[in-house]
């Protein structure tokens, strides 16, 4: 709530400065209100009245349902003063307490009558207060007159009609949209503003007509767009078109882009920057279509207005995401950025540049950082550090600098989701690269010894049992846990005592010590680390209770098979008796999320922050989701699992993806199927797959979905087998069978009846890619000088005539499916030549590298020299044959 | 839209606040955050100079108007430079109404004006005119002079 004002501070007395509202109180301007029924209405006096009604709106005061019916009533007898100051009053005031709709009826006829009255202002005032007030029914008996008012010749007037449209449309489509013609007629208006608004209000009606939205802007931008705002709506409009076409799989010249390119030379800041941003988000932009945008968006960076600035570094900041090299030209202006005074552009112009950097800047950009980290707040901070997280996967050489950043600002004082994005980039280095772990695990524990938020301290302490005792020297880190046990809380304590446990268990020579410490935990003041010291102490020492290494370490080191959602339901279920708890009776499958509880969760949680077992995505999430499946029990090891194909375009009835899971002689497709229709319930849902174009490929089994009701997602699967070992490819069509029921939406009953229906999904193919496992090395040249040169394999292929370089090396990644190395997926803007290096495993666990090196002549030919190295000179063959036969 | 228009003296009391399409449980945590917004980048700022910032996937444009500040969040169309545009309307007009860039006290007093005027430039989160002289003109209900 908002607080009643203030007197104003001292040293503001000699302007004697009071609030015109002081001391005003609900009680007293309702009492004043009783003015409004006099019969000789005092026009000044009134319109005080009811802008304390209205400061007292604003404020968030709120009025009773018998107060407002009171105040309403008596402001409609205001319709009678011919005071025009008044009556501007009274609309206002009218909206402003948005009567309900028993009330509204005393109104209507004053404000149809406004509606039609002869005095321009009164019309357009009339319309806006009844569209804000008025219902469906009552809408179509004014239906005329509006359609009247969008043609009118006084544009104040018509744009009324127009965001009347706007707001009835939400409300009323089938009504709003009969006005199209009218709305069409606005378009052409000499006036600006009715032009911004007509245009906005017919796309709106016919966003879902893609022949005529085309049309539209196939004549606007022809015409003569009036004002800089409807200018930026019709770019945008433009860049939806220019996508639709795209996705019908219209080729040649992209249409319109000329239109867009001729926009980033209006006159309006606003819409060339609109322009440049349209033409960065275009689909494939190449770098000849991005140049003349990055142009004038560099411009910007050096605006004196910081709005420009912002939305220029904003839009750079998006590109270089996926074009880096195209950036780079901008990044002087962006360090000077770093220090605006607007912490806003300068974060944006921080993480820019750290996409943007080459390897030999890092350092550079590190020590620019380290000055700005200390003045701004912790929000920002966590941007910074994720783009550094990003930098050192993608730069592994440049790892020691990069860590030692992120230990210097785990030391300094921040807030605990500033300290988890420290910490989780810390864990995602040491995980990514081999090397950076002994120092990152070092830092981590420097860390906890000063840490005051539990939470980190104990995953922390987790993530040491893991990762310590494969370490060179374990003994290193166990003063660091042992410190908790005397330091910290209770649940930090039997973290680090489970901790202790794994280090014993895992490095033999510590055993022995391990056991001492363990001892002196046994009269710790809390159960929990009690209990757990007995239980390791016993596991340890092998004094009978249990009898193999084999469970022991199963106890200690397993995953827990079943999902830790499903074991926390099973356990609140259990009821305490003789019967011991049976973790066999918890079940195994995941039970798949609602889709709106998959949006609200947003960005994916990466480090320590991520669940460990619930979601049935990522590589560890699938290959227990398939082996809770019997069927899927005896394929053997996962090998690969494919990021999810749309196998539907988006928002159509019935939202389907398919992951291939591949294994040594089978391959499972998972269909991911959502229903987004709140009346239908979908029952035996299956996938019919033709795989005539699939020679090498039988179906198996197949595994439907029982039930698919709205917004569950659910799996169906089906199963093909292929020859062991070999890289089968083929190309799948697939139709979605199942029986439909309606819903009674009220009750959100299924009828017992259903109809068998289908639904036509897309075509899936199995590529040479999907045997591919992009697994990286941290140095690439040590990697490839360790392979045996001579089972290297050496070609030269011709890649035809392309845009770019940039376009032939994402072809040949994308056909192969592998890790690009050392920063090499980004090409420098206009280069002629360029080395990719890529490393993978292929089917079979055979480590692949490979060295391909492009050039471009002056007819934009591009030829490729691929040198391969494998484990197997086979599959070294294997990856030739890929691409000549790609 | 534009989710909310929100004017504040310069303690950081509300004076005027308008939201568009923001459930009212949300309301007091984009007040709180608006106003500290401009409690921790306003100080010192030069009149009618703009501040930008996102949070989350909306944008906020704001300034210093003599003694009062002046926030606009938006999303989707509405981003930052929308905004600027917006803003930069509503400052025209909230100068216009009281001859210079106001007071407390002369915006106080020229409330229910600026309320009007508030009123002809945005409305139910959709910008509607930007014209300052139209806007002069409308609030009294004078046709523009255009016509």
């Amino acid at each position: 709530m908002a607080q009643p004002l203030v007197k104003k501070d001292d040293d503001h007395d000699d302007e004697l400065e009071y609030s015109p509202f002081m001391g005003i109180e609900k009680g007293a301007v309702l009492q004043e209100a009783r003015v409004f029924n006099d019969p000789q209405v005092d026009p000044r006096r009134c319109s005080q009245v009811i802008t304390k009604l209205l400061y007292l709106l604003n404020q968030g005061e709120s009025f009773t349902k018998v107060e407002a019916t009171e105040v309403f009533f008596s402001v409609t007898k205001l319709f009678q003063s011919k005071d025009t100051g008044l009556r501007r009053m009274v609309y206002l005031i009218i909206k402003e307490l948005s009567p309900s709709s028993d009330e509204v009826i005393i109104v209507t006829s004053s404000l149809m009558k406004d509606m039609n009255s002869k005095i321009d202002m009164y019309r357009a005032n009339a319309i806006r207060v009844l569209c804000r007030i008025i219902d469906g029914t009552l809408l179509t008996q004014i239906e005329r007159y509006l359609k009247q008012a969008i043609v009118d010749k006084n544009p104040v007037v018509s744009s009324a009609a127009l965001v009347s449209g706007l707001h009835l449309l939400k409300t009323n489509p089938e009504i709003v949209k009969r006005w199209s013609n009218e709305v069409q007629e606005g378009i052409q208006s000499r006036s600006a503003l009715v032009q911004f608004h007509a245009l906005a209000l017919l796309h709106q009606i016919r966003q879902n007509d893609r022949l005529a939205v085309s049309k539209l802007v196939g004549s606007l931008t022809r015409g003569s767009v009036r004002s800089p705002l409807a200018q930026c709506l019709l770019i945008r409009y433009t860049s939806q078109v220019i996508r639709d076409m795209a996705n019908h799989g219209q080729s040649g010249e992209r249409p319109f882009y000329e239109f867009l390119e001729s926009c980033l030379r209006h006159k309006a800041e606003m819409v060339i920057l609109e322009a440049a941003r349209a033409i960065t988000e275009l689909d494939g932009v190449t770098s000849r279509e991005l140049t003349p945008a990055i142009t004038v968006l560099q411009l910007f960076l050096s605006s004196p207005r910081p709005v420009l600035r912002f939305a220029a570094v904003r839009t750079l900041n998006k590109v270089a995401m996926t074009h880096p090299m195209a950036v780079t030209n901008c990044n002087i202006d962006m360090e000077s950025l770093i220090s605006d005074q607007n912490r806003s552009i300068a974060t944006l112009a921080i993480t820019t540049l750290l996409k943007t950097g080459n390897e030999s800047s890092v350092e550079r950009l590190m020590k620019q950082i380290t000055n700005f980290m200390s003045d701004i707040a912790d929000e920002f901070k966590i941007v910074v550090v994720d783009a550094i997280r990003s930098l050192c996967v993608k730069f592994p050489l440049k790892y020691r600098s990069l860590m030692t950043f992120l230990s210097n600002i785990l030391r300094e004082e921040g807030g605990f989701e500033y300290k988890r994005a420290i910490v989780d980039s810390i864990v995602t280095i040491i995980r990514d690269i081999p090397d950076a772990k002994e120092s990152g695990l070092l830092h981590l524990c420097e860390f906890i010894e000063d840490c005051e938020f539990t939470y980190l301290s104990t995953q922390i302490l987790h993530f040491l049992g893991i990762e310590g005792p494969n370490t060179s020297d374990p003994s290193k880190y166990i003063r660091y846990i042992y410190n908790r046990v005397h330091l910290e809380n209770a649940t930090v304590r039997a973290a680090a005592v489970s901790t202790l446990a794994k280090f014993g268990f895992m490095v033999e020579s510590l055993k022995p010590r391990i056991t001492v410490l363990l001892k002196r935990c046994i009269y710790d003041s809390d159960d929990e680390v009690r209990d757990r010291a007995t239980l390791y102490l016993s596991v340890l020492g092998g004094d009978g209770t249990v009898d193999t290494d084999k469970e022991s370490k199963d106890f200690l080191f397993g995953s827990l098979e079943v999902p830790l959602v499903n074991m926390e339901t099973s356990l609140k279920n259990y009821e305490p008796s003789e019967e011991a708890f049976d973790i066999n009776s918890v079940p195994k499958e995941v039970k798949s999320q609602p889709l709106a509880e998959k949006k609200a969760q947003g960005k994916k949680p990466t480090g320590l922050g991520a669940p460990p077992a619930a979601p049935a995505s990522g590589f560890d999430g699938y290959e227990r989701l398939l082996s809770s499946i019997p069927e899927f029990a005896a394929f053997g090891k996962l090998f690969k699992s494919s990021l999810p194909v749309e196998l539907t375009e988006a928002e159509t009835e019935y939202a389907v993806n398919v992951v291939k899971h591949i294994f040594d002689s089978h391959v499972v497709f998972q269909y991911n199927c959502t229903n987004t229709i709140p009346e239908q319930l979908l029952e035996r849902v299956n996938v019919i797959v033709d795989a005539s174009e699939a020679e090498e490929f039988s179906e198996v089994t197949s595994k439907a979905l029982n039930s698919l009701p709205y917004d569950s997602p659910g799996q169906a699967f089906v199963v093909f087998e292929k020859p062991a070992g070999v890289p089968a490819v083929g190309k799948f069509s697939n139709t979605l069978t199942f029986v439909v029921k309606e819903v009674d939406p009220s009750t959100g009953e299924a009828e017992d009846d259903g109809v068998e229906d289908e639904y036509q999904l897309e075509d899936l193919e199995v590529v040479a890619g999907d045997y591919m496992v992009k697994v990286g090395v941290s140095n690439f040249r040590n990697a490839w000088e360790s392979m045996d040169e001579e089972d290297e394999r050496v070609d030269e292929y011709g890649l035809g005539q392309r845009e770019s370089l940039g376009e032939a090396v994402k072809a040949v990644m994308d056909l192969l499916g592998m890790q690009t190395c050392e920063g090499t997926e980004t090409i420098p803007l206009n280069a002629r030549s360029h080395t990719c290096l890529l490393s993978g495993v292929y089917i079979g666990n055979v480590k692949v590298l490979v060295r391909a090196q492009f050039g471009m002549d002056s007819s934009k030919d591009i030829a490729m020299k691929l040198t391969v190295r494998a484990e197997d000179v086979s599959v070294a063959e294997a990856i030739h044959e890929i691409v000549a036969s790609g | 839209m534009i989710l909310a228009v929100l004017f504040a003296n310069s303690v950081g009391n509300v004076l005027i606040e308008r939201f568009n399409g923001v459930p009212a449980e949300e309301r007091l945590h984009w007040r709180s955050f608006l106003v500290k917004l401009g409690a921790d980048n306003l100080k010192g700022v030069k009149n009618e100079e703009l501040l930008v910032a996102c949070h989350k996937s909306v944008y906020i444009v704001y300034t210093m108007l003599g003694d009062v500040s002046i926030f606009l969040v938006g999303k989707d169309e509405y981003d930052e430079l929308a905004l600027a545009e917006t803003i930069y309307i509503i400052t025209a007009a909230v100068k216009d109404v009281c001859g210079k860039p106001p007071t407390e006290r002369v915006f106080l007093d020229k409330y229910g004006r600026i309320c009007l005027c508030l009123d002809e430039i945005v409305w139910n989160g959709l910008l509607e005119n930007t014209d300052k002289d139209r806007i002069k003109r409308l609030i009294r209900l004078k046709p523009p002079s255009e016509v």
